[in-house]
């Protein structure tokens, strides 16, 4: 290839690093969250709930993402087709418009949200379970409610401790955004992959590789960066 | 007037009997030091006055209001309201300080001041650093606890708990943290209130300074008070056979 062509090729990648973005930071949005509540969810006294959050926990840890993307893809189309779906179901669904482009988002999102709530959730409860009882019993000497010890002491604390799992999940997150590609969601990979095509060429790839590679680079500093602010305390 | 009426108190962890039938009185300006063998239940005694723990039975009453009584053979619980009333009564001065690590100092005594009982922040500043100085720690109101040593984060959570100004302050082992230097130095912070007159219970294994500094001690063994009296009264010669053999295993050391 020559540098014309790559430059163009880069342009191109530039430009769905926008859509890769999207699916970054809307997942973050509402899988960190679902995540806490999750974590306090699992953590409660009436062992159904639970057990339901254990549950879910398990199938959204035990199974492919992409296979879960593909299946929140695909779901509303297959039971609208499909004539044992009850009427009301179907009458339900049928208001979903599933040929759009943002239909394509939103089933990636919902697949990306809920997975990541999961492994999330999983590292909230360990951040949680992780502060001492004392820091519950000073505070409730103090007088401060439920509510306020959690939000005042404990959760500033959580936040510190699980900074370090959380980079790891926000990394693995950025490049697993190159998944959503297998719904022909049109991103960086996607496009990448198009581009090694015309051109027979593996540099349209390798140069998807460096923007993921920078994009990681970025989050991974900017997690040493709050990581070094908080160590004011221990 | 009686600050503190524990009467009959009963507490178990399962098959456990923690507590078996406590009763003992606090007046107002006493100084009550509980002394007594590991797992005699002296914490958790301080811990279900603090409602750190449920207890099973008997009658807890602070400042005149009921915490615990005995209905129908049952111990019931007064109302949340006056249970968060009894509760900034009381202040409890933990083993292992227990304050905030990501507040500094100041902060860390005007939180609750400021959150629970909604003081305006620069007035309860104020107070902060009026008991900072008392402390001697009026140079460390912007330190973070993790940078004191173990004396001054204890005078610290002394600080915290007389922000809300307590009726009646409770110490679980303060000194059993803290190597000998750094002990005296809170007991100096403890004989000092002791001498502006705060009620104070104080659960100890320093056996000099209960006898200096307490007018009432409780022996306790085995969830039950053994025996109680003045200082000169159990570290005399006619204490019980039973605290004389403890406190001289003390004195071996």
């Amino acid at each position: 290839m020559s540098f014309d062509e790559i430059g163009k090729v880069f342009l191109i990648l530039l430009k769905y690093l926008l859509p890769t973005l999207k699916v970054f930071g809307m997942t973050l949005l509402f899988s960190i969250p679902l995540g806490m509540i999750v974590a306090l969810l699992k953590m409660c006294k009436v062992k159904p709930v639970s057990w339901l959050m254990n549950i879910y926990i398990m199938i959204m840890r035990g199974t492919p993402l992409m296979l879960q993307v593909i299946i929140a893809y695909f779901a509303i189309p297959m039971l609208m087709q499909n004539a044992a779906t009850p009427a009301w179901l179907n009458s339900l669904l049928s208001g979903v418009d599933i040929k759009g482009d943002a239909y394509m988002f939103r089933s990636v999102l919902v697949a990306f949200s809920l997975n990541y709530a999961a492994y999330f959730a999983e590292i909230f409860r360990g951040g949680i379970e992780s502060i001492p009882k004392g820091q519950y019993e000073a505070s409730a000497c103090l007088g401060f409610s439920r509510t306020q010890t959690f939000f005042r002491i404990i959760l500033p604390q959580v936040f510190k401790r699980v900074l370090p799992a959380s980079t790891n999940e926000i990394i693995t997150l950025v490049k697993d955004t190159s998944l959503a590609n297998v719904v022909a969601y049109a991103e960086i990979t996607m496009k990448a992959k198009q581009q090694m095509q015309l051109y027979s060429s593996l540099t349209p790839l390798v140069l998807a590789g460096v923007m993921y590679f920078v994009l990681a680079m970025v989050l991974s500093l900017l997690s040493s960066f709050i990581e070094k602010k908080l160590s004011y305390y221990k | 007037m009686a600050m503190l009426e524990v009467k009959n108190l009963c507490k178990r962890f399962g098959d456990l009997e923690v507590l078996k039938d406590i009763s003992f009185n606090v007046e107002q300006g006493n100084v009550i030091a509980i002394i007594g063998p590991s797992g005699s239940g002296k914490s958790t005694l301080l811990r279900c006055i603090n409602q750190l723990e449920r207890a099973d039975g008997g009658t807890v009453k602070v400042c005149g209001m009921d915490m615990l009584e005995q209905k129908d053979g049952k111990a019931v619980y007064a109302s949340a309201k006056t249970l968060q009333q009894i509760r900034l009564k009381i202040g409890l001065v933990f083993q292992n300080f227990n304050l905030f690590p990501h507040f500094t100092v100041l902060r860390n005594i005007t939180e609750a001041p400021v959150h629970v009982l909604k003081q305006n922040r620069a007035d309860a500043e104020k107070t902060a650093m009026q008991l900072l100085e008392k402390m001697g720690l009026g140079t460390k109101a912007n330190a973070y606890p993790c940078e004191l040593s173990g004396g001054q984060q204890q005078r610290v959570s002394i600080a915290r708990a007389l922000a809300l100004k307590p009726e009646i302050l409770f110490f679980d082992e303060p000194t059993s943290a803290l190597d000998p230097e750094l002990t005296g130095e809170i007991l100096k912070v403890i004989k000092s209130l002791a001498k502006e007159g705060m009620t104070m219970v104080i659960v100890t294994h320093e056996m000099a300074f209960a006898r200096d500094v307490a007018d009432h001690v409780i022996f306790m063994e085995k969830g039950l008070i053994v025996e109680e009296g003045a200082p000169s009264q159990l570290f005399g010669e006619n204490a019980t056979e039973r605290t004389k053999q403890f406190l001289q295993r003390f004195s071996e050391g």
